[in-house]
């Protein structure tokens, strides 16, 4: 049941965004091969490119010449299908597409799994290409802009600060309601707190969560808005501050859903050097339920 | 006794069960002096600073960790040295003359591997071990979502997160302790763990498995509803060795909740 009304939901998204490309005005047919348009956005992304990097081709030639473009968080199989029906045979992908940090299947080069997702993206021809450390390295975060500026908090910045939101005050228990409606978050969300307490100043970190620049932001935040968190780092800190009196709260909303906002920027930040090109982004629901629900 | 001569006690007993010390280990004095006299031993999942308290409480000055004290793998404390939790930690450590040893590599070592077979027998899946397998429980066929449901409540996980067809049926659990949820492959159904990253894994495996029409399901315990339990067994296999020292699992319990 629940995966259907998923599915349901994403079509109608993609549905949506389809509807609001057809606006866009494009002169003649694009030649530009998906190798062309990384060559486009390695120039303007504004980052040196890095010599160890994971950005680059996962899968496909890039010599392919491009239909269209769809940025996702993660290219999942069911996200390749909707792209490929879309005829956007470019995609761009936040996280791996097979299952490892560097994309190398290893022992799962024979899984039927892994092999069903190569053959479909062979059988299309889709390129797939990855771009993640270099989007991430902009300053301010675009992954943490974004997913404020989703959050309705876009003029709440502190400006001393790169990731911290002044709030109108309010309590963890309605922030922790607003956060879960507006990022449509099922079974990811998970908090430390007290739903009572009153916060106003909330650090924005979306994906993962470093231990000592969040030690140096909770000097002025009271709530972490976190992604992925580990749980031998930040959580046990944030709990440790309720011991300490000072304590602090927490609100980890998972790594796919915190990044979720910062690809769609990125979906538009693309469109904006290549305007030649149809460029959307695919979104993907909280991949959790939670098991007392 | 000192708390020094407990670890050497260890040492010992790991030698006579095959395990020998290693030279690159985190499985070292975190706080405290290790010549401290040992007034009774606490064994934990995490030494967070609600549990110190609970331990010191309990007349437990020596605390047995898996997990770090100071918030990183390695508990290096540079760049903590002035912040205020830290620092508070710290001084009631001092105040308190506690001594913390992590136990994490040796512990992982031991067959079984405690930090697994205490999490089993928590789930009560002891009798369903493979007998081959290590770390494989074949259960009585079941729903992944009454298999969650069952595991939240025998662990009484307030965050439990799981990931998959709630109405696909299940039978082979592969369970991994803490970060080693098991990575999901063709000869099993529901990898079960602790924490994983939610890229470059099983996160995007179960959702491709069921775009591929091959049904997978992920349950994830939380770190330390993945290992707390675990320490339990940690501390039955003390006392085996250490008779006169009055020894206690203390739980550091789970850390979420998840309203609303």
């Amino acid at each position: 049941m629940e995966r259907a009304d998923i599915s349901r939901r994403d079509v109608i998204l993609g549905t949506a965004m389809t509807v609001l490309s057809v606006g866009v005005v494009r002169g003649q047919r694009s030649t530009l091969t998906a190798q062309q348009v990384v060559d486009r956005i390695r120039a303007n992304v504004g980052v040196p490119w890095g010599d160890t990097t994971t950005d680059g081709f996962k899968a496909g030639d890039p010599a392919t010449v491009v239909t269209g473009v769809a940025t996702t968080v993660m290219a999942t199989l069911d996200v390749l299908r909707r792209a490929a029906a879309a005829e956007q045979n470019l995609v761009i992908t936040q996280e791996p597409t097979f299952y490892s940090a560097n994309d190398e299947p290893g022992n799962r080069a024979v899984d039927p799994v892994y092999l069903a997702k190569k053959a479909f993206i062979d059988q299309q021809r889709l390129v797939v290409w990855r771009f993640s450390d270099h989007w991430n390295a902009r300053q301010p975060s675009e992954a943490a802009t974004a997913l404020a500026a989703t959050l309705g908090w876009s003029g709440y910045r502190l400006p001393e600060t790169e990731q911290i939101y002044q709030l109108p005050e309010t309590t963890l228990g309605a922030l922790i309601a607003d956060v879960r409606s507006r990022l449509n978050v099922r079974g990811g969300l998970r908090v430390i707190g007290k739903p009572a307490m009153r916060v106003r100043n909330v650090f924005v970190s979306p994906g993962t969560t470093a231990v000592l620049s969040t030690l140096l932001n909770l000097r002025r935040a009271d709530v972490i808005l976190a992604g992925e968190p580990r749980e031998w780092e930040v959580v046990p800190y944030t709990l440790d501050t309720w011991s300490a009196d000072r304590g602090k709260a927490m609100i980890a909303v998972g790594r796919i859903v915190s990044e979720a906002p910062g690809i769609q920027a990125c979906a538009a930040w693309i469109r904006s050097i290549v305007p030649e090109l149809p460029v959307e982004n695919i979104a993907r629901a909280d991949p959790y339920w939670s098991a007392g629900s | 006794m000192t708390a020094q001569e407990v670890v050497a006690r260890i040492q010992k007993k790991l030698q006579e069960q095959g395990i020998a010390w290693r030279a690159q280990t985190v499985d070292t004095f975190k706080a405290g002096a290790p010549e401290t006299a040992v007034k009774g031993i606490a064994t934990t999942g995490m030494a967070t600073f609600d549990l110190l308290r609970r331990a010191a409480t309990a007349g437990k000055n020596f605390v047995i960790t898996h997990e770090p004290t100071f918030y990183n793998h390695t508990d290096q404390t540079t760049g903590l040295e002035n912040d205020p939790t830290y620092e508070a930690k710290q001084r009631f450590i001092r105040d308190h003359n506690l001594v913390i040893f992590r136990f994490h590599d040796h512990a992982h070592a031991l067959r079984p591997d405690p930090l697994v077979a205490g999490s089993a027998r928590m789930l009560g899946w002891t009798q369903y071990a493979s007998p081959t397998e290590p770390r494989m429980y074949v259960l009585p066929p079941t729903t992944l979502r009454a298999l969650a449901t069952d595991v939240a409540r025998r662990l009484n996980g307030r965050a439990i997160r799981v990931a998959g067809d709630p109405d696909m049926n299940v039978s082979r659990i592969a369970l991994g302790p803490g970060y080693g949820v098991p990575a999901l492959a063709p000869s099993f159904d529901v990898a079960v763990g602790g924490e994983a990253a939610e890229s470059g894994g099983n996160a995007e495996y179960v959702v491709d498995a069921a775009a591929a029409g091959q049904k997978k399901g992920m349950i994830l315990l939380g770190h330390m509803m993945s290992e707390d339990f675990g320490m339990k067994e940690v501390a039955d296999w003390l006392r085996t060795f250490l008779p006169d020292v009055p020894i206690e699992w203390v739980p550091a319990g789970e850390p979420f909740s998840s309203p609303g």
